[in-house]
């Protein structure tokens, strides 16, 4: 049997462009994500991040945590992550992140969930093909508790045709 | 007998130990493989496939496949980093003005380099803030990625016998 013509199946399109951000807007991004244990000693050991709280749970419990302490950087990725469908995959290079606070600690089995609400958005006069957006993204546990914030600014494609 | 806290890390990189305006190349280097790249990207819940398509632009494109996440470059500069600024770590509390100045690709090898920026205390008596600026350097000395962090470090004054 013949294949389907693929050219014809329509995208489903993923992201959203710079038309589609306004100062003020909320984001609750999708999905959350709990944080394994086996999550925080991969990525902590890849990354080279030689602090024992990271993958030493008897070193950590004698620092008054109840188990391994997930490495911030982890912690800060993944609310990135779970960020981008929303604000940045349709593409745009990422500028920068400024303020990132971390606000408690995470331990494995800690669900972190994003949020972002939209701090500016403006033309470039350099690059008109792109705006520039700013975004001010919390990072909360499964309590509703603080764990991260930043402001991240990425340049942010235009529609075409307009 | 179970082990002291201190004997799980070396005899340096307590509070004490750093001076402002310091700096220091890192030993290590690390080059940044296309799996690690990928399986980080993709554990972090990062959508954007730019960075997990080798396919995504067509050859001659200005735009280079496989983008590194920048955050994947800026997690491994600072875990470079990490032994000789935060071994002793209690808790890393900020990062600050991250940029990410030029891309990185599969197959880049990293360089990290520091400077201490402001040593003070905390307003606990074992341990005290240091502010450190990192930049990340490529195999064609490019800068790709500088950043400023805050980390909370043990005084060796109330720590190193224990």
């Amino acid at each position: 049997m013949a294949h389907p013509d693929f050219s014809e199946f329509p995208l489903v399109p993923k992201g959203n462009q710079f038309e589609d951000f306004e100062e003020g807007q909320v984001f609750e991004h999708h999905w959350g994500r709990t944080l394994t244990e086996s999550d925080a000693i991969l990525f902590s050991t890849l990354a080279l991040r030689f602090t024992p709280l990271y993958f030493n749970r008897e070193y950590a419990r004698a620092h008054d945590h109840p188990d391994l302490v997930v490495d911030p950087l982890l912690a800060l990725c993944t609310v990135v992550g779970l960020s981008v469908e929303d604000l940045s995959e349709a593409g745009g290079p990422f500028l920068g992140i400024n303020r990132i606070e971390f606000h408690r600690p995470v331990h494995p089995g800690d669900t972190l969930n994003a949020r972002s609400n939209v701090v500016s958005a403006r033309t470039s006069e350099k690059r008109p093909q792109f705006g520039i957006v700013t975004w001010r993204t919390e990072g909360r546990n499964q309590d509703e508790e603080l764990v991260l914030s930043y402001e991240r600014t990425n340049l942010v494609q235009r529609r075409r045709n307009r | 007998m179970k082990r002291s806290v201190a004997s799980y890390t070396a005899k340096t990189g307590y509070f004490e130990d750093f001076e402002t305006g310091a700096r220091m190349r890192h030993a290590r280097r690390a080059t940044i493989s296309e799996g690690e790249s990928h399986l980080l990207t993709k554990l972090v819940m990062n959508t954007a496939d730019g960075h997990f398509n080798a396919d995504k632009f067509p050859q001659g494109s200005p735009f280079p496949n496989q983008l590194v996440f920048g955050l994947v470059t800026g997690s491994m500069v600072i875990g470079l980093a990490t032994q000789d600024t935060a071994e002793q770590a209690l808790a890393e509390t900020a990062l600050d003005a991250l940029r990410f100045l030029s891309p990185v690709v599969p197959g880049d090898t990293l360089t990290a380099y520091t400077e201490v920026l402001e040593v003070r205390d905390a307003d606990r008596e074992d341990a005290g803030f240091v502010r450190f600026k990192h930049w990340g350097v490529k195999q064609d000395q490019t800068v790709v990625f500088e950043g400023e962090r805050e980390v909370l470090l043990k005084r060796r004054s109330h720590w190193v016998n224990r």
